[in-house]
């Protein structure tokens, strides 16, 4: 009677090890073929000349990858209106939509870590763009990259820029012939990585280019048209006939420089500007702004969304895109300037 | 020493509390509110949203208020019907719950079989299909702008309508519709030009080769959009011209119309199409009686930009 209760309280534990061992057995086998991906899009500020221009291009290239792969894109954007909780809220919501991947534009690049652990307790990867996450909060996790470009790269072109026009033409850029090229400085966010790298080397690059500046006056716009015309507006009032050249941190702003120019009706003065917006490219076209730097924006959109996909599928990041410290794209980029023969 | 009777007590106390934890656990008890999120698609006509913007701000008030997740999906083509229909099916296929399709061809999306509720953004008031249904009526809208324009133009001034090579949306087909109807009925001397993709700087040069200046009504906003930055860049072409007028609310456009290159424009309240095109189609889903909806048009030139009624209309805040 003993041994047969023993046999039986046996059984009991083969049985139940049996039943763990299928459970735990259920799971193997179900990796399958991704045939869809959603992918969520924050952005610090959709109304944000560079990054609107960005997210269009995004967009389409995310319509090429489904189109080529045949795999069904969702691209959810949203906009951060340039405050970090709200961004903090829309990754919380992305996460508990299911999202596959994350493609964040950070608000504040040094209050990613909170994003960075929401994502990473859920298990999805993150593609940061635009903003640089500091270098700490990187490399928290091997799931976590960044597209971007590199922003002391695009000074040294933006001074080149005038470096050159100085050395062939002077009198192009020295306006008042005086000796000294007077120029003003139009600012991005001071909390931006970029505003603080471009406004020193553009500076560096035109005095190592041996070009003889003098600096009038700058201000911080904030990346906005609307701030810098106003900036541009007092500065044409306190220095007439005295500024030669516009160095602005993005096009943007170089535009709203522009606009109070017309308002003035002062022509001749020098305006450049970064990242070759649509709109800085009309501009470019007509004359009313010098040059500006274009990162390459078709590579920049579809190396965020082929990056957040591989991610997304647990595949080797595609090798299009080579990754600097397996974390870093910088896009390569290009000086476009006026061509005054052409279009005078 | 316990006793018998006091073990049995304790095995039963014992057993009501697993009890009372398994019922506490699977919901028995206590159960949490059910919060549906319901899937709904939101598939537009145009390849770009670049003209939805305010649509979308209101689409994403409405899914936060009533618990929606949108997918929101542009087309490969402009106005490719073909691809709409495809794209409907394969949301269907995905799982969405109610779709919300701004047809890119009345004729042939109306017709498609759906098994889950449609709410159409109809471009006008004559037909009724879907589920719920939005009417905007484009071709009054169209016909509202040419009485505006013929009100404001010179009465020698011709119009010259400026469209895209490719296939028409019905919004802009009943638009130009509209618009042409009541030229004509007026007598006022038309001329179509298409646009010429390959040379960006489309008709407006042409105008300053004109021996009379004409009005230009542009069929879409991206054709308005980028003939007010030719105007604005050829000063000459611009002195050709005794108006521009078209329809759309984008940024661009109304910072043309603010610095005078865009006469008139015709705009609706996307922001609050976009909020009730979600609220109908959870009224559908839950069973709830959705009434039809028209939205109106409105015309607006530059000193009506300020304005607090069309303000809170052109740049809504979330």
């Amino acid at each position: 009677m003993r041994r047969k209760k023993c046999r039986w309280k046996q059984m009991l534990v083969y049985m139940i090890m049996a039943g763990v061992l299928l459970t735990a057995c259920q799971g193997v086998g179900k990796e399958e073929q991704k045939s869809s991906l959603r992918i969520g899009v924050s952005l610090y500020r959709a109304d944000d000349t560079f990054i609107n221009n960005l997210r269009s291009m995004m967009e389409e290239k995310a319509k090429e990858y489904e189109r080529e792969k045949g795999i069904k894109v969702t691209l959810d954007i949203q906009d951060a209106k340039g405050n970090q909780n709200t961004q903090n809220s829309q990754v919380e919501r992305f996460i508990a939509l299911e999202c596959d991947v994350l493609c964040i534009n950070p608000v504040d690049r040094m209050e990613a870590s909170g994003m960075i652990d929401n994502a990473m307790t859920a298990g999805v990867p993150v593609v940061f763009f635009n903003r640089q996450p500091v270098e700490e909060d990187m490399n928290r996790w091997d799931q976590l990259y960044y597209v971007g470009v590199d922003a002391r790269e695009t000074a040294i072109l933006q001074g080149e820029m005038v470096v050159d026009l100085y050395a062939k033409q002077p009198e192009a850029v020295d306006l008042n012939g005086d000796g000294v090229v007077s120029y003003v400085m139009l600012e991005g966010e001071t909390s931006h990585q970029d505003s603080l790298i471009r406004t020193e080397w553009s500076v560096q690059t035109l005095k190592d280019g041996g070009v003889p500046i003098e600096k009038i006056t700058g201000g911080i716009a904030n990346w906005e048209r609307s701030q810098a015309s106003a900036l541009m507006e007092q500065w044409l009032a306190e220095y007439p006939d005295t500024i030669d050249l516009v160095i602005s941190n993005n096009d943007d702003m170089a535009l709203g420089a522009i606009d109070a120019m017309e308002r003035a009706q002062v022509t001749g003065v020098n305006v450049i500007g970064i990242d070759g917006t649509t709109q800085g490219l009309e501009a470019l076209k007509n004359g009313s702004l010098l040059g500006t730097v274009s990162a390459n924006k078709e590579l920049y959109a579809s190396a965020i969304v082929e990056l957040a996909a591989s991610c997304a599928l647990k595949e080797v990041p595609p090798e299009e895109y080579p990754l600097t410290d397996q974390k870093y794209f910088w896009t390569p980029q290009e000086i476009l300037i006026h061509n005054f023969e052409e279009n005078p | 020493m316990i006793s018998k009777g006091g073990r049995w007590l304790v095995i039963s106390y014992v057993a009501f509390l697993v009890i009372l934890f398994l019922m506490c656990s699977t919901d028995l008890i206590i159960r949490e509110p059910e919060r549906e999120i319901y899937q709904i698609a939101v598939i537009i006509e145009d390849d770009r949203s670049d003209n939805y913007s305010n649509f979308r701000k209101g689409m994403d008030q409405a899914a936060m208020e009533f618990n929606v997740d949108v997918h929101f999906i542009t087309l490969y083509e402009k106005a490719d019907a073909d691809q709409q229909v495809e794209l409907m099916e394969r949301e269907q296929q995905d799982g969405v719950e109610a779709m919300i399709v701004v047809p890119a061809d009345t004729e042939q999306v109306y017709g498609v079989q759906t098994n889950v509720p449609v709410i159409f953004l109809r471009p006008d008031t004559a037909t009724a299909a879907g589920s719920g249904s939005i009417a905007i009526a484009y071709d009054e809208m169209g016909s509202r702008l040419a009485h505006e324009m013929l009100d404001e133009i010179p009465a020698d001034c011709p119009v010259v309508i400026l469209t895209d090579p490719g296939k028409q949306s019905s919004q802009e087909r009943l638009f130009l519709e509209g618009a042409r109807k009541v030229l004509a009925d007026n007598g006022r001397k038309t001329e179509e030009v298409t646009r010429d993709e390959k040379n960006d700087s489309g008709v407006v040069p042409e105008a300053a080769g004109l021996q009379e200046k004409v009005a230009l009504l542009a069929g879409n906003p991206e054709i308005l959009t980028e003939t007010a930055g030719l105007l604005g860049d050829y000063a000459e072409a611009a002195a050709g011209v005794c108006g521009l007028y078209g329809r759309g609310a984008t940024v661009p456009i109304l910072n043309a119309l603010d610095r005078g290159y865009i006469s008139g424009i015709c705009v609706t309240d996307d922001y609050s199409i976009g909020y009730i095109s979600v609220r109908e189609a959870v009224r559908v889903l839950e069973g709830t009686e959705s009434s039809p909806v028209t939205v109106e048009s409105y015309y607006i030139e530059k000193e009506d930009l300020r304005k607090p009624a069309f303000e809170k209309l052109l740049f809504p805040i979330e």
